[in-house]
């Protein structure tokens, strides 16, 4: 009956798969880029820039700065502030309103027909109507949010389905008041998939981020650093824009995996 | 058949007095039961007799149609009386440890740090998981979460301690264990148990008296009080009679014709 595994051991081998898939990982860099420099050595054009002139269109663009004087981290930093803008503001909607929702499913039931339709409207597809309504930060938050609210709200009106009522019961058994329930029971159970539908969240936020910078308004962010030099026809500058894109966004999805895993051993360590 | 007699008069710990109806459907017909103080009443009956609804109107998180649940005379309410329950299911919370587990009742009375932490560690040690305290539900075997399930609803020294089917997921061997434990619980910190089980077995083995339903609408069948010492022996020719006649009565209200 007490047969239970001691909590060192699988945490142990935890720590060790961590190890051992940084490593994997870092093999599989090595990798890609061989396979890289071996395509654009086969190709040999221009138009093909191999890995190292990447790197040096990096270090030449992190030194010098742009065309225009704007320093890389100027073009990181305001698209990274844009994404954090917007995609806070979606999570801080996205969450009451899905739990609203989930907890109120006839509410829900009788206005997903206004609802839903907006989720399939792309954020790409408000451009027009941000740019002639807004300008600046708040153009580019309101798309953020418009790409992030959604996976956000959705996630969480779903997990508010997975409570269960046995778990409510005890509560009230007790004596529990619905503040304690929703505290106490609700959020726990759903909060797995809250953080969930922010992973989602964040990756549409930095989709909508590089289309909004693309489609003007704006001097700095690393969608409009691209299309500056696009005109140029410089590949290597394009491509280390989209490189820091890919960077950032993974940055900061794994941040959230991280937490995730932490908050929610209990629910992991399930699928070991 | 008439050891209620002495439980319908005043010294009731819990009186049910109820009637009560599911849409047209007639569930409890004149239920009248009382329940002495810091005795332990098993219910049983055929299955669909309403069992849990009989456990979820004791606990007032349910409201008869009619007629009424009182625990020391007062109309029964999670939130002004000490009432615990242990599911049939898994209930402890998978995203506590144990011993917030345990704490979870006294938290929701808002009972002071210090109180809880004395009444969790005593009540772990109560059901024997000592060194389990930081464990989480999946680390536990179905045994040890019905354990941790007991601990929380013997934590907050409770007024009415319900359970409904609580070893019905067992395996013999941790069943007939967990039935010696909670009898042995039961000795050491005294409170009124109500137990249902379509278990007999279960019933003459752990109860002070057995009650016995009918199917819908349900009334009391029988109400036995069981007098063997304890433990019993349930190979015991006393045992084996009065298990024997229970299931009579059982089987009688199986062949009754439904409405």
């Amino acid at each position: 009956m007490a047969s239970v595994t001691p909590a060192m051991s699988p945490m142990r081998t935890r720590a060790l798969g961590g190890l051992r898939s940084v490593a994997n990982n870092a093999v599989s860099i090595v990798v890609f880029l061989a396979a890289w420099q071996v395509a654009a050595m086969l190709v040999n054009s221009p138009f093909f820039p191999a890995p190292h002139r990447i790197v040096n269109a990096f270090i030449r663009l992190a030194r010098d700065g742009d065309t225009m004087g704007n320093s890389l981290w100027q073009h990181c930093w305001a698209s990274l502030y844009r994404v954090l803008v917007g995609f806070a503001a979606g999570v801080v909607l996205g969450v009451p309103m899905g739990l609203l929702m989930g907890l109120m499913p006839r509410f829900y039931a009788s206005t997903r027909s206004v609802l839903e339709p907006f989720r399939f409207i792309p954020p790409i597809a408000w451009i027009p109507l941000a740019i002639i309504f807004f300008s600046g930060l708040t153009r580019f938050a309101f798309l953020i949010f418009i790409g992030s609210f959604f996976p956000v709200f959705t996630s969480t009106l779903v997990g508010v389905a997975r409570v269960e009522p046995i778990h409510r019961k005890v509560a009230l058994v007790y004596g529990a008041s619905k503040r304690y329930v929703l505290t106490h029971i609700v959020l726990p159970t759903v909060l797995p998939d809250i953080l969930g539908g922010m992973r989602v969240g964040l990756g549409a936020a930095w989709l909508t981020i590089v289309a909004a910078e693309l489609s003007g308004g704006t001097s700095v962010g690393l969608g409009r650093m691209m299309v500056n030099y696009a005109e140029l026809l410089a590949i290597p500058e394009i491509v280390v824009g989209m490189i820091l894109i890919g960077a950032l966004g993974f940055a900061m999805n794994e941040v959230l995996l991280v937490a995730e895993r932490r908050l929610f051993r209990w629910r992991w360590q399930v699928t070991l | 058949m008439d050891a209620g007699t002495a439980a319908r008069g005043g010294d009731a710990k819990v009186r049910v007095d109820i009637s009560h109806r599911y849409g047209n459907l007639l569930v409890y017909e004149k239920l009248d039961l009382g329940v002495r103080e810091n005795e332990f009443v098993c219910i049983c009956g055929p299955s669909g007799c309403g069992k849990t609804t009989l456990l979820d109107l004791f606990a007032g998180i349910m409201k008869p149609s009619s007629g009424h649940v009182l625990i020391d005379g007062v109309p029964a309410d999670p939130k002004r009386q000490n009432i615990s329950f242990v599911f049939q299911e898994a209930s402890i919370l998978p995203w506590l440890n144990v011993r917030d587990n345990v704490a979870t009742g006294l938290r929701i009375k808002k009972r002071p740090a210090a109180e809880v932490a004395r009444k969790v560690e005593e009540t772990i040690a109560l059901v024997g998981l000592q060194g389990f305290e930081g464990y989480y539900a999946h680390q536990l075997s179905g045994g040890m979460k019905q354990r941790v399930a007991i601990a929380r609803a013997f934590a907050t020294d409770a007024d009415l301690i319900l359970m409904d089917e609580p070893f019905v997921s067992l395996d013999q061997p941790t069943r007939e264990k967990m039935q010696r434990e909670v009898l042995d619980i039961w000795a050491r910190r005294r409170r009124t148990v109500v137990f249902v089980t379509h278990n007999l077995e279960e019933a003459v083995f752990l109860g002070d008296r057995v009650v016995i339903l009918s199917g819908k609408p349900t009334r009391i069948v029988a109400d036995l009080e069981v007098k063997l010492p304890r433990p019993r022996d349930p190979v015991s020719e006393e045992f084996t009679r009065l298990r024997a006649r229970c299931a009579a009565m059982l089987h009688a209200v199986h062949a009754e014709p439904r409405e």
